[in-house]
């Protein structure tokens, strides 16, 4: 058996055991309601679980275009200038310790409980990653690769272009897989907070009269969210970088941002 | 591989490039000191010749090969290829073939080699035959669509040496390119590269730790010693072309290697 077949086989056990555990009463339905019961709670109020839907989803498009926007920027900048670096990287380090979210409150303060708020926070909490990633893909090009291009005669924006740009790629999309999802974990959270509207909100909201159904039909659509977003990034890394062997400096990059990033998310 | 009939040739007299190194001097300014790494080399290489630096690690061998390729810039002394100075980089005339393949993971083999071609705007087509061409002169026709990662070390070492004369530049300069390879690939392409050599009448400079190396390619060996970075002694290396395997055990062989050794000993 391959260990594709093999996790399919775990997860549709999961699914067969999310179903059966509550309706045998081995789990009270309110700490674990049946999936089919959760399915027809999300189905029945399936207008305000699209409306919620649609609230989260540009909140998250939104913090993606600032968190990836800047955090590609900004990356570039301190992974190719030494002084930038000297000045930005010990702020960012300190900054990556601090859980982010008790600034949340803050930002209801100054931009309200709208979406905007939101989006602020989650920007700022998906920036972090990768940017850093950036910086790091641009300051471990080998180089070599860059003396070759020299001596090839390659203009300084002909060795952006053609060497430097390219041979970040890898470590940039594995950035943006962590500051993807850290995105999503951004928007989800406030909206549990403080907040009128989206799916986050929804969750919350349920949880407080106890309807555990409901809240688990929210909690799917998240799942489904952060899962459809991860395969479109392996999907865009796939295409860009077949080259990338998983060795080199992409990859444990992204192993290495990744359990302290996702740390501080409650 | 291919074999060598394949090959076409190419005029020798036009394609060889005289070098000329006078009085060159670089010192390499740090925030406490200057470190002198080279003092007053002058040396000569005749068109279509094969020179190989050898020397203790630090000897500034490799500073030398850099500022022939306009990678770095002498402190002091004039550089000249067939007469001209190189202010800049220039695969026109200068091809150079570095430690590691230094290959363009995200390149396949042919268009790594097409790069410096690609740089200078050349048409797709015109760049796609040249880049087979010079493929085919290294032995790796059929491999051009190969990504870097899936050829064997000494293949990639090949890609490297058609990159460095897809612009059939005059002089080729080699920076230690088989230092990474395991020993019997490194014979393999020792062997290559004569043959490369003997079908184009390149000028090469080739730097390696090898004595073995140094002997067994160079038309001459200069012997190099370290801080600061003089020349202590020039070879001629009178063995007849083309060279075997058995010329490695022969007495002519290990008297020269003798000598290089006792310099680099002495120096060390």
């Amino acid at each position: 058996m391959t260990a594709t077949t093999l996790r399919r086989l775990i997860v549709m056990g999961l699914i067969v055991l999310w179903e059966a555990l509550p309706r045998s009463g081995l789990i009270p339905e309110l700490f674990l309601p049946a999936l089919s019961s959760t399915l027809v709670a999300g189905w029945n109020e399936a207008g305000e679980y699209g409306h919620a839907l649609a609230v989260t989803l540009y909140e998250v498009a939104v913090s993606m275009m600032f968190a990836c926007g800047g955090g590609i920027l900004l990356g570039a900048i301190v992974g190719s200038l030494p002084r930038p670096r000297m000045l930005i990287m010990p702020m960012v380090s300190s900054l990556y310790a601090v859980p982010l979210v008790i600034l949340y409150p803050v930002f209801t303060v100054w931009l309200g409980i709208g979406s905007e708020s939101k989006i602020a926070f989650a920007s700022l909490y998906g920036f972090l990653p990768t940017m850093l990633a950036t910086a790091a893909g641009i300051q471990t090009i080998d180089p070599q690769l860059l003396l070759a291009a020299r001596s090839m005669g390659a203009t300084l924006s002909q060795r952006l272009v053609r060497v430097i740009i390219p041979a970040a790629i890898p470590t940039v999309l594995s950035g943006l897989r962590v500051g993807g999802a850290l995105v999503i974990v951004g928007v989800v959270v406030s909206e549990m907070l403080i907040s009128s509207a989206g799916i986050g909100y929804l969750i919350s909201r349920y949880r407080t009269i106890l309807d555990s159904p409901h809240v688990f039909a929210g909690v799917l659509l998240v799942l489904a969210m952060a899962i459809t977003f991860n395969a479109g990034i392996r999907w865009i890394e796939r295409k860009v970088a077949i080259w990338h062997t998983g060795t080199r400096g992409g990859e444990s990059a992204a192993v290495e941002i990744a359990p302290g990033a996702l740390q501080p998310a409650t | 591989m291919q074999p060598l009939a394949n090959v076409t040739p190419l005029k020798p007299a036009l394609r060889a490039g005289a070098i000329e190194v006078r009085n060159v001097g670089k010192v390499f300014k740090t925030s406490t000191q200057d470190v002198v790494a080279l003092e007053d080399i002058s040396l000569e290489v005749k068109p279509g010749h094969f020179v190989v630096l050898v020397g203790p690690s630090g000897c500034g061998k490799s500073t030398l090969l850099m500022m022939l390729a306009a990678l770095l810039q002498q402190t002091s002394g004039t550089i000249t290829i067939n007469g001209q100075p190189i202010p800049e980089p220039d695969p026109d005339r200068v091809g150079v073939v570095f430690q590691e393949a230094s290959l363009f993971p995200w390149l396949t083999a042919e268009e790594n080699v097409e790069f410096p071609l690609a740089l200078r705007g050349v048409a797709k087509s015109e760049r796609r035959a040249k880049a087979q061409d010079a493929l085919q002169l290294v032995g790796l026709d059929g491999f051009g669509r190969r990504h870097p990662h899936e050829l064997s070390g000494g293949m990639k070492q090949r890609v490297s040496i058609a990159r460095g004369l897809v612009q059939d530049p005059p002089v080729l300069l080699m920076d230690e390119p088989f230092a990474a390879l395991d020993e019997q690939t490194r014979m393999t392409m020792g062997d290559e590269l004569l043959r490369i050599w003997a079908a184009t009448g390149k000028t090469v400079v080739f730097v390696t730790h090898s004595l073995t190396e140094a002997v067994y390619l160079a038309d001459e060996v200069i012997v190099m010693s370290a801080r600061p970075g003089r020349i202590v002694d020039r070879l001629q290396v009178p063995l007849p072309r083309p060279r075997t395997y058995d010329m490695l055990s022969g007495d002519a062989f290990g008297s020269l290697r003798d000598r290089i050794w006792r310099h680099i000993r002495k120096s060390a």
